[in-house]
């Protein structure tokens, strides 16, 4: 589910975002902003102060962003995975959207039940001498307690909605949120225990062969500050450690055997 | 997995549960999707390999630029001496390493200290290859308040800057022109050493290699103990570089921390130094000027006198300024007035005659001149405007602004830059490949330092170097004693240093300096210079300089 087509990506983005893509050809994106995001994206807060001092509505700004780099020398702003507008997008992105509330859409004319589940994405972060990062998404069925993993890419294939369709009602959760969130706490951190964690292992090994040289350098005068210094910025280099964040998650309400 | 620490968030389910209370704000599937599609697109699946280069698909690096940053990262665990000859593009790998640890969420600050002159070539080359939003340090700015500062090592060690930094845990330091680091005894060492830092890059064209216990000192700062400490290095190497060629470990443990890239060994050398030297004879007025001043009666300095000689090789101006002063000064009107006279009424100067002839020759492209004396370059611009040749002057006593908009104006406006010595250093000028030595520097690191401005990585075309030398002058002693003979114009004159401190010549300028000062007669200066020049080559030849490359070299 990476990001593939910018393109796509791009439109998908500044629409749902209530922006009109004004065109769209060859790799070049027209955009008109609307306010809202002129705010996010453009940086002139002293604009928007002094416009809303005056009494004014203000007038956002267009945005041509070019994901073909054989057109990376017409006027507008060349994107790419690297470059800083995407980076501001995709933070916005990871700061904003965080919590979801979803009903799956459905054309029915008698009384249908929706299931929850909790759907929560997490990023282990593995970290010794290097870094890697593994993502896992878990769907957790809140009244039956089943549990499902690569979430994110089962729910693709429905249609999802914030309000609920005509006829349809909610289930209440048997389990609650925060112990349905444990139970998926405690099988990662099984998994993670399980796992050979050669990396760490090394990286311990690493950090104790640093120490030794550390200390032969400063034989006799162990206790000074500087070695403590150095000692402290070894641990925080080789000392290995696994964090388990939550990218986002929410609630969705899906019908009876959707998956 | 017992002496791993596990991480859990404990703050996000809560947020959950209060905005399922509130019923609210939530996102749709489409964004809430498209965060989760970003997170997955910059996160790093795997410990190895260089994320950043998907991130910057707009600079082409080359293959040991990416080998270098991969080790550094890799082997080094992010503490290096990165060392490549000069033009490689250090500061190319420098940034490709940053960069790495910036994606992967291991820095988020960092401190970067380089030369005052190059602060600006910084900040401009991590914004606009790298993305990295790295800022020059100003007056009065926090330390703290910006994550990516780049700075220079003496507004660093200030205070209350110095304070500040000590008291600031960093994620990354850089230290450009680390050899200044070496000695274990002055304040930029222990600075440098006291700040506290996770990772570490030391930047350096001329590798500490004169004397190991320098190279000892570059390495305590990386990692303390990775010779031995101090007492123990000194009792089992001594001082003595020999070792090294016999200590085949010791080799190995500063291969370790070490990585140095030859031009020959990354194939580089496509760009080659075509050298030209143009000779000029004096005029019939200018040269009884010069025979004026050499048989002179006024007892100057012998240095002084040559300086005068130097200068009326150049132009009149610097020459007529020089001696008006002392005419002044030192009641010397009565004998100096007619010399002054005659300068006076010297017809242009037949060098200045050549620069254009030559410039003219060289047809549209940009050419850089470099001069010793800012009369000279005064009197240039000047005449090169007369002969509707547009030129911008630079020096180094120039702004950083100033600096920078002198090179564009240079780059998108101008044909010729007029520079003096002190601008030789900080500026890069690729897009030129055409430099005119109006007169030459004494000292053959400054010579360097003026091809390393056009002559380095980047640069597509052969460097053209011509040299303006006055027969039977001072300026043909130097060239041919000195220059030639020791190969200067052709070879990069990395060893220079070392040979020098070989020899236990602490500076060739100031060598120069008393040989003039010692000697009575023309003679016996050409016989000096001779031995001096003699001793340089020979040392030059010493096998074991020879092996410097196969000592630190990684290829």
């Amino acid at each position: 589910m990476a990001i593939t087509n910018l393109n796509q990506f791009l439109t998908d983005y500044f629409s749902a975002k209530d922006c009109e893509i004004i065109s769209n050809h060859d790799g070049v994106i027209q955009i008109q902003l609307n306010e809202q995001m002129d705010r996010e994206l453009m940086n002139r807060p002293f604009y928007w102060h002094y416009i809303k001092k005056i009494g004014r509505t203000g007038d956002p700004m267009q945005l041509t962003l070019i994901t073909n780099p054989q057109k990376r020398d017409e006027q507008g702003e060349w994107i790419h995975f690297g470059s800083p507008r995407l980076q501001q997008i995709m933070n916005h992105l990871k700061e904003k959207e965080k919590f979801t509330k979803l009903f799956q859409s459905m054309d029915v004319t008698e009384k249908t039940a929706l299931h929850p589940w909790l759907v929560i994405n997490f990023k282990i972060s593995y970290q010794g001498q290097h870094k890697k990062d593994e993502i896992i998404s878990i769907g957790l069925h809140l009244v039956n307690g089943m549990m499902k993993l690569d979430m994110m890419n089962l729910l693709t294939k429905f249609s999802l909605q914030t309000t609920i369709s005509d006829y349809c009602f909610t289930l209440s959760p048997m389990i609650k949120i925060k112990s349905g969130y444990l139970r998926m706490e405690a099988v990662l951190s099984n998994y993670i225990e399980e796992q050979e964690h050669t990396w760490a292992k090394k990286s311990s090994e690493l950090l104790e062969e640093e120490i030794q040289t550390l200390k032969h350098f400063y034989q006799g005068d162990e206790e000074s500050e500087q070695m403590q210094k150095e000692q402290e910025a070894l641990m925080k280099r080789y000392q290995p450690n696994i964090a388990m964040n939550v990218i986002n998650g929410g609630i969705v309400y899906l019908q009876q055997d959707a998956l | 997995m017992d002496s791993i620490e596990l991480q859990k968030d404990s703050a996000f389910i809560n947020d959950l549960e209060s905005v399922i209370n509130k019923d609210g704000p939530f996102s749709g599937w489409e964004l809430f999707s498209m965060a989760y599609q970003a997170e997955l697109t910059t996160s790093s699946p795997s410990f190895n390999g260089l994320r950043a280069l998907d991130y910057l698909p707009h600079v082409d690096f080359l293959d040991h630029q990416v080998e270098v940053a991969e080790q550094a990262i890799e082997m080094m665990h992010g503490r290096a001496i990165l060392a490549d000859e000069v033009g490689l593009g250090k500061t190319i790998e420098a940034g490709l390493i940053l960069k790495e640890y910036m994606i992967r969420g291991l820095v988020k600050n960092a401190l970067i200290l380089v030369p005052a002159s190059l602060v600006n070539q910084w900040v401009k080359e991590l914004n606009e290859k790298f993305y990295i939003p790295a800022v020059a340090h100003r007056k009065n700015y926090s330390w703290k308040d910006n994550p990516i500062i780049i700075s220079s090592l003496d507004t660093a060690k200030r205070s209350p800057n110095q304070e500040e930094i000590i008291d600031t845990e960093y994620d990354f330091i850089l230290v450009d022109e680390a050899h200044k680091l070496k000695n274990h005894k002055t304040k930029n060492y222990q600075f440098v050493r006291s700040i506290k830092k996770r990772y570490c890059l030391l930047l350096t064209a001329t590798p500490v290699q004169n004397r190991l216990i320098e190279i000892f000192n570059l390495i305590t700062i990386l990692r303390p103990g990775h010779l031995g400490n101090y007492d123990s290095f000194i009792e089992k190497y001594g001082k003595d570089r020999r070792k090294l060629e016999q200590d085949p470990y010791l080799k190995q443990l500063i291969q370790k921390v070490m990585i140095r890239n030859t031009r020959k060994a990354t194939k580089l050398t496509e760009s080659k130094r075509k050298i030209e030297t143009l000779w000029i004879d004096f005029p019939e007025t200018a040269r009884e000027v010069y025979d004026d001043l050499v048989n002179t009666p006024i007892a100057f300095s012998t240095f002084s006198k040559i300086t005068y000689l130097r200068e009326i090789c150049s132009s009149r101006e610097a020459c007529y300024m020089s001696l008006s002063k002392i005419s002044e000064r030192d009641n010397h009107a009565a004998v100096l007035k007619p010399l002054l006279t005659k300068i006076e009424e010297l017809p242009h100067h037949v060098k200045a005659e050549k620069v254009v002839e030559l410039i003219k020759s060289i047809g549209d492209e940009k050419v850089i001149v470099f001069t010793e004396y800012r009369a000279t370059q005064y009197y240039l611009q000047w005449y090169l405007q007369q002969h509707g040749i547009s030129s911008v002057p630079f020096r180094g006593g120039f702004k950083r602004g100033k600096k920078d908009w002198m090179k564009q104006l240079f780059k998108d406006h101008a044909q010729v830059l007029i520079a003096t010595e002190a601008g030789g250093e900080g500026i890069n000028l690729q897009f030129c490949s055409h430099l005119i030595n109006y007169d030459l520097p004494w000292n053959p690191m400054r010579l360097e330092q003026r091809i390393g401005r056009i002559h380095r990585f980047g640069q597509e075309k052969d460097v053209h170097i011509y040299n303006l030398v006055i027969r039977n002058t001072i300026e043909e002693h130097i060239l041919k004693l000195l220059y030639e003979k020791i190969n200067l114009f052709e070879k990069v004159i990395g060893n220079l240093d070392d040979i020098l401190a070989e020899l236990n010549i602490s500076s060739i300028e100031s060598e120069m300096e008393s040989i003039y000062n010692e000697s009575t007669s023309a003679g016996e200066v050409r016989i000096k210079l001779n031995n001096l020049s003699s001793i340089i080559q020979g040392a030059k030849n010493d096998p074991m300089v020879e092996t410097e490359e196969r000592l630190y070299g990684n290829h």
